[in-house]
């Protein structure tokens, strides 16, 4: 098992495997630093990004292109209506975080119940087969599955770093979340960043709904299981550290597949949980790795 | 998906009225209800909605030849999810609210459940689709006819011994009640053949990604892989398995008989062989009428057709006992339909042929098919 191509192969898969929960960890994370709010109503967005996109392939029999659009646009507009018709009026009550906990739990188990109820609990694929065409790289499997989850990862993540750091909007987003009633005194809406927000992110749920969909069956509860790996790579990463949270969702994919060569392949999935419980006593404000910049100057 | 809600919403409907004429052929005598504990939603609601029709079609037919003994049947099906909790719900039903002296029950941590509940009420339950091997161990008012997996895992290890000629075997199996037996007895039977077990690894139910597991299986160089897994996450492992470069001859068995699966994985199905516990259309006939009822009512092949052919049974076989009893002026209870059971002991039906019960188990000719330029095709009948 230490075979030099058997490793590589482990990391390969593993970074390949980990793409679709950077993207979900990124929208989990995201939302996070802007709003506040640990939005478990994403578990939802999940089910209806791949649901939207199962029905228009096998449905209505349209091309990927209108499957994508329609994943997009679906899961916006319920991403936007719950920003406006439900976190905000919360906001506007003054309600408690655990009102919001709530309120996002329940939306997505009741979302995930009418899909239920709609596309009943087989697992579902966004296409037919499931197999996807290999090429062999230096003695390393590399599937056009994998290749095309890492390109949209690294692309994703840097639209995202360009979008936050470069754009008006992105730095609207970054202000209110460091302060949203200094940033609205500085004349920024913080309705708007939320909102733009909630768009973002709906963006990244359908990019990793995608992959997912594409790689093996979903059932309409699968996003609950899925959103796990978000909540232990936003912990581990630290709350507002969206590219952190990611980096720490690679980690526990990497991590995941390399623990085969040490424990049985039955318990990979138990180790989410321990890292989960370890993020939480252990690193409740996240790991934090050493400041280079600070170090290298000698402070 | 909304094709398949459609259909399944036509095919239950579908189902429904085909009972209807014919209970109403059935001469307005009060019904005689047969229990059916099935997964109709969750994961595996893709077999449990299948056997539900396949038993309901039994029943038309049971209905159109003049019912039980004069009085029409009504299936009552209740949902377990495969889940023991659910199963254990359906069965307390069955028994304190239906009061029925008998049900059917499917899946091995279903069928284990309920066995307790079926001991103290003394109801016969009958297992009619699960096929762990401790079934033949639960118990007094627990009996199957369903072959476990000791008959068709035993048949297909030695099978892959002798006339395949393998000699290392590498066994993957789901980590739950159905793979944790049944890889038990593939191992013990491969070694004992003479063959070498060189990986027997379980995997999470919930797990997606197999890579880790199957390169550990690709380094101890089996020249045959068994995987004993359900139908979500069969063809994944077997997908994942050709995409890592692993070409060897894959086993597994009849939950694997699903031609979604072949749908699913395409290519990377050939030579796959699984095993079935039910004649096919070339060894019994009245096969073909299951399918034209299948092909007219929901327009495609069930779900794991021999597991079907059981279901579509299991009104006949009720049918046999009470009738039996009816003979006998005996009331039916489970000690009376137990001993109906046992005392008929052999049963000739439409579907799966004939059916003997040894005790707590039940022996049958295993059928082995292999793909074959993407479809299944016989290969062999072990005896």
């Amino acid at each position: 098992m230490l075979d030099p191509v058997i490793l590589a192969q482990i990391l390969w898969t593993g970074i390949a495997t980990s793409a679709p929960y950077v993207l979900m960890t990124a929208a989990f994370a995201l939302t996070l630093k802007v709003t506040g709010l640990w939005n478990f109503a994403q578990a939802g967005l999940m089910a209806i990004a791949f649901y939207t996109m199962f029905f228009v392939i096998d449905a209505l029999g349209l091309p990927l292109v209108f499957a994508l659009l329609a994943g997009v646009v679906v899961t916006a507009a319920a991403s936007l209506l719950i920003e406006i018709y439900g976190l905000q009026v919360f906001r506007d009550r003054g309600s408690g975080s655990l009102t919001f906990f709530i309120f996002t739990l329940i939306l997505s188990e009741f979302i995930i119940y009418v899909l239920t109820l709609l596309f009943g609990t087989e697992p579902e694929t966004l296409f037919k087969s499931i197999l996807s065409p290999v090429t062999i790289i230096g003695n390393i499997a590399v599937s056009d599955w994998d290749e095309l989850a890492v390109t949209t990862a690294i692309i994703g993540m840097a639209a995202l770093y360009v979008f936050l750091t470069w754009t008006r909007e992105g730095q609207f987003m970054n202000a209110v979340a460091d302060n949203a009633r200094l940033a609205e005194l500085y004349g920024i809406s913080a309705k708007r960043a939320w909102r733009v927000t909630a768009v973002v992110a709906a963006l990244f749920v359908v990019a990793a709904m995608y992959l997912i969909g594409t790689h093996g069956g979903v059932v309409p509860n699968s996003p609950l299981e899925l959103i796990i790996t978000a909540v232990i790579g936003t912990l581990l990463g630290g709350i507002g550290r969206v590219f952190a949270a990611s980096a720490a969702a690679v980690f526990l994919g990497l991590l995941q597949s390399f623990s085969i060569l040490i424990i049985a392949s039955r318990w990979q999935n138990l180790l989410l949980y321990g890292v989960l419980f370890a993020a939480i006593l252990l690193f409740p404000r996240g790991v934090r790795m050493p400041r280079w910049r600070l170090i290298l100057a000698g402070r | 998906m909304p094709h398949t809600t459609r259909r399944i919403l036509l095919g239950t409907a579908a189902a429904a009225g085909l009972n209807l004429p014919s209970i109403v052929k059935a001469q307005g005598k009060e019904a005689i209800k047969i229990g059916s504990a099935l997964p109709l939603t969750g994961s595996q609601a893709g077999y449990g909605k299948d056997f539900d029709t396949s038993m309901r079609m039994g029943a038309k037919d049971v209905n159109d030849a003049g019912g039980i003994a004069g009085r029409p049947v009504e299936i009552v099906a209740l949902d377990t999810q495969a889940e023991p909790q659910l199963g254990i719900n359906a069965a307390n039903r069955f028994i304190g609210v239906d009061k029925m002296p008998m049900f059917y029950v499917s899946w091995s941590a279903v069928v284990k459940a309920v066995a307790p509940i079926a001991n103290r009420e003394k109801v016969l339950a009958i297992n009619n689709g699960a096929n762990s091997p401790e079934i033949a161990t639960l118990g007094d008012y627990v009996y199957t006819t369903f072959p476990l997996a000791d008959v068709d895992i035993t048949k297909l290890a030695k099978y892959m011994y002798g006339p395949l000629g393998k000699r290392r075997a590498a066994v993957l199996y789901i980590n739950n009640d159905t793979g944790i037996d049944a890889a038990k007895i593939y191992r013990d039977t491969f070694t004992q053949a003479g063959g070498e077990v060189v990986a027997f690894e379980a995997y999470d139910p919930k797990a997606t990604e197999f890579t880790g597991m199957l390169l550990k299986t690709r380094a101890a160089n089996p020249d045959t892989v068994h995987i004993h897994g359900l139908t979500a996450d069969t063809p994944q492992v077997i997908a994942q398995m050709r995409q890592l470069g692993m070409t060897q001859r894959i086993s597994s068995y009849s939950a694997a008989y699903n031609p979604k699966l072949l749908e699913q994985i395409g290519p990377a199905a050939e030579g796959l062989i699984v095993t079935s516990l039910a004649p096919g259309l070339n060894d019994n006939k009245n096969v073909q009428k299951l399918l034209d009822e299948w092909k007219a009512a929901q327009n495609r092949v069930p779900n794991g057709l021999p597991y079907n052919q059981y279901q579509y049974d299991m009104v006949w076989l009720t049918k046999a006992l009470y009738e039996y009893l009816d003979k006998k002026s005996v009331a039916p209870s489970g000690d009376s339909l137990r001993e109906a059971l046992l005392t008929i002991k052999e049963f000739d039906l439409p579907m799966t042929g004939k059916m003997i019960i040894d005790g707590h188990r039940v022996n049958k000719p295993v059928y082995l098919l292999t793909v074959d330029k993407g479809a299944f095709v016989p290969l062999a009948t072990l005896t």
